[in-house]
């Protein structure tokens, strides 16, 4: 994988960590998967796999988006910029600490990582209830990566398990933001505090 | 097909075929269906947990399946809670005015999802490759989340939105724990399998990096501390049969697959090493429940802090190894599953009686219900240890079981932690049976005790069972079996 691609991933994964609108980080993540659809030609099953449930979920997400319009973006506790400094540190931590993850580019591997990281930093940081959904699709965008560029091929499969299980997830995150925003008038995770020990 | 292969499938297929069918059927047709359904599917389930204890040292194995005698307990214990839970369904749904659809249609979508997770459950135990496994796992977090919100109220939706997020992120972490692996083991799918993965090249350090990423994401899903901050949440306001099959049953079958992780890795990165991560958990699980079970609390939130230490004593029976500790753990995982479901079986009637109780903890039920009283006396004495109780003997073998592997100072600081639990769920069950109860409470019979008292009965006489099985059990076809290493 070239160092470019590589690097346009990543880097449309620290847009989901720092962007306001719901709307244009889904389309990043849309934009990520089928990146991944595209470098996947050469097997016609996990590229497959790949368009289908980027075009899935994003239609999916675009959608919820437009049927829990928000008066005005979900703040987090968190400003952007610290965000966005967080991904990064822990990012550039991960590759640090993880010795080689055996795929076939070293490229490919930071990706992965960074993007794992993104995902992390984007749940636990965004208020959003919507955004807590695309970080968990970060993690599993970056597992896509990983399972690319696999020596052994089985990454078909490995596409197939994870297009299933992620749409079906996120289709359960969907039913869930849809009752969050009807109970408590918007989707955000600060309203959901009331169980503590 | 072997008649064992036959049963491994049906024991996930015939749930299925009964969500379907629940999904589908006549509206007055939901509830019948549903119990013919939990009848036929624990039959099978417990025929297999029959056969397979029958003859422990055998064990089928392929790529894809695997009928061994912790899969034979698992599935066992998953048929048993599974057909338990649907029993005191109908009770649960009587006390139910809302939910996340309307309301004639809560039993339907209830059922469905009930049995859909029963399914993909039952398959955990029987699945003989990791990848598979996951899969199966990440589908439980789907029918389940739905469950745990399925009241729609707001306590109810953040702990499903809990429990959907955390898992999902954890199991996402185990995942690329996963994808090392297929990357370093070679050979297709195939090669995670149960039996392939101990063949893995020995040395070099990804596959140590592979075991820890799997193992910390497969800790969110299985409760462990301290990554187990969706359980109290998602235990206290699921529907009570729900937490049942939540606690009793999904918990240890996801730990089973950590297990199986443990063993075929074992010779990879090395008894010792692959013992510790598990030894480390079961201790960090203990302690972080021993706090919460000396406060007062609500009955369910109680029983999910228990389920923190229960599955750290089960990490550390199967981290110390040996037929010892396991046969604790044998003991142990269908004693907590009996006497940990019972447990939220009878917060039906309590609820129905006593509907401050969900919010806060419950006390003098003997004074006014004194059937109820009977049952959460079972479930608390039982789990917390008290003699008979088969948990008293488990634990003792689990702890015996770390001085005889050489982890004494772990075995020590286990057993200390273990009082400390035992004195705090003593003294939640003086509490809650004779203490002063917190708000006005009324005599009369509780909704849904009937079914309730009979699973108590049950359950007491399986327990005392148990109890007597566990003088045996150590020396063991079954435990030794337990205790095998990966070839």
């Amino acid at each position: 994988m070239s160092g470019a691609l590589a690097w346009l991933l990543v880097a449309l994964g620290l847009g989901v960590v720092v962007v306001r609108r719901r709307s244009l980080a889904v389309a990043l993540v849309t934009a990520q998967a089928l990146i991944l659809a595209v470098r996947a030609h050469a097997e016609a099953g996990a590229a497959a796999a790949l368009a289908v449930r980027a075009l899935v979920l994003g239609v999916l997400l675009l959608l919820v988006v437009s049927r829990t319009r928000e008066p005005r973006p979900v703040r987090s506790g968190v400003a952007p910029l610290l965000r966005g400094g967080l991904a990064v540190t822990l990012a550039l931590a991960l590759t640090w600490l993880v010795p080689t993850l055996g795929l076939v580019s070293r490229n490919a591997e930071r990706g992965v990582l960074a993007l794992v990281s993104f995902g992390l930093v984007a749940v636990a940081t965004r208020a959003a209830t919507l955004f807590q959904v695309l970080g968990i699709v970060l993690v599993e965008n970056g597992l896509a990566l990983a399972a690319l560029q696999l020596h052994t091929g089985s990454s078909a499969a490995i596409e197939l398990g994870v297009a299933c299980d992620l749409t079906l997830i996120a289709t359960v995150a969907v039913v869930f933001h849809e009752r969050i925003f009807a109970e408590f008038g918007a989707g955000d995770v600060a309203a959901l505090r009331s169980l503590r020990d | 097909m072997t008649s064992r292969e036959l049963l491994a499938v049906a024991v996930a297929l015939l749930p299925a075929v009964t969500a379907a069918v629940a999904a589908a059927a006549p509206r007055r047709a939901i509830g019948p269906v549903a119990i013919a359904g939990a009848a036929v599917s624990a039959a099978a389930a417990v025929t297999l947990a029959a056969v397979t204890l029958a003859a422990p040292g055998t064990t089928f194995e392929t790529a894809w399946l695997i009928v061994d005698p912790a899969a034979g307990i698992l599935v066992g214990v998953i048929g048993v809670v599974g057909a338990a839970s649907v029993l005191v369904s109908p009770s649960y749904l009587r006390t139910v005015d809302e939910g996340l659809v309307r309301h004639a249609a809560l039993p339907r979508l209830y059922y469905g999802l009930l049995f859909a997770f029963w399914a993909v459950l039952a398959g955990v135990p029987v699945i003989g490759n990791l990848g598979g496994a996951w899969l199966l796992v990440e589908a439980t977090t789907a029918a389940s989340a739905l469950l745990v919100g399925f009241s729609g109220k707001g306590r109810a939706l953040e702990a499903g939105w809990k429990y959907l997020i955390l898992t999902s992120l954890g199991l996402g972490v185990a995942l690329l724990g996963i994808v090392l692996l297929a990357a370093t083991a070679g050979g297709g799918l195939d090669a995670l399998s149960w039996h392939q993965l101990a063949l893995i090249p020995a040395g070099g350090r990804t596959v140590l990096v592979a075991y820890l990423l799997l193992l910390a994401g497969l800790a969110a899903k299985i409760g462990w501390a301290p990554v187990h901050n969706w359980l109290p949440d998602a235990h206290s306001e699921a529907p009570a049969p729900v937490s049942a099959l939540l606690s009793a049953a999904l918990l240890p079958a996801v730990l089973l697959v950590a297990w199986r992780s443990s063993r075929s890795l074992a010779p990879v990165i090395g008894a010792q090493t692959a013992r510790s991560v598990l030894v480390g958990f079961g201790l960090v699980s203990l302690a972080f429940a021993v706090p919460f079970l000396w406060r007062p609390l609500p009955w369910k939130r109680l029983l999910a802090y228990s389920s923190l230490e229960h599955m750290g004593v089960v990490a550390l029976g199967v981290g110390f190894g040996g037929p010892v500790a396991f046969a604790g753990v044998a003991v142990h995982i269908a004693g907590h599953a009996l006497a940990k479901a019972l447990g939220f079986y009878a917060a039906v009637p309590l609820l129905a009686h006593e509907p401050h109780a969900g919010g806060h903890p419950a006390g003098g039920v003997a004074r006014t219900q004194p059937a109820l009283a009977a049952t959460m006396g079972v479930s608390l004495g039982a789990l917390a240890g008290l003699p008979p109780s088969p948990l008293f003997l488990s634990e003792v073998l689990i702890v015996a079981g770390g001085f005889a592997a050489g982890r004494p100072w772990a075995a020590a600081v286990a057993a200390v932690l273990l009082s400390l639990g035992f004195l705090g769920l003593a003294h939640a069950l003086l509490d809650v049976l004779a203490g002063r109860a917190r708000h006005a409470s009324h005599r009369g019979d509780a909704v849904g005790m009937r079914p309730v008292a009979v699973l108590t009965v049950l359950t007491a006489a399986i327990l005392l069972v148990l109890t007597a099985a566990a003088f045996f059990l150590p020396g063991s076809e079954l435990a030794h079996a337990l205790a095998r290493e990966a070839p």
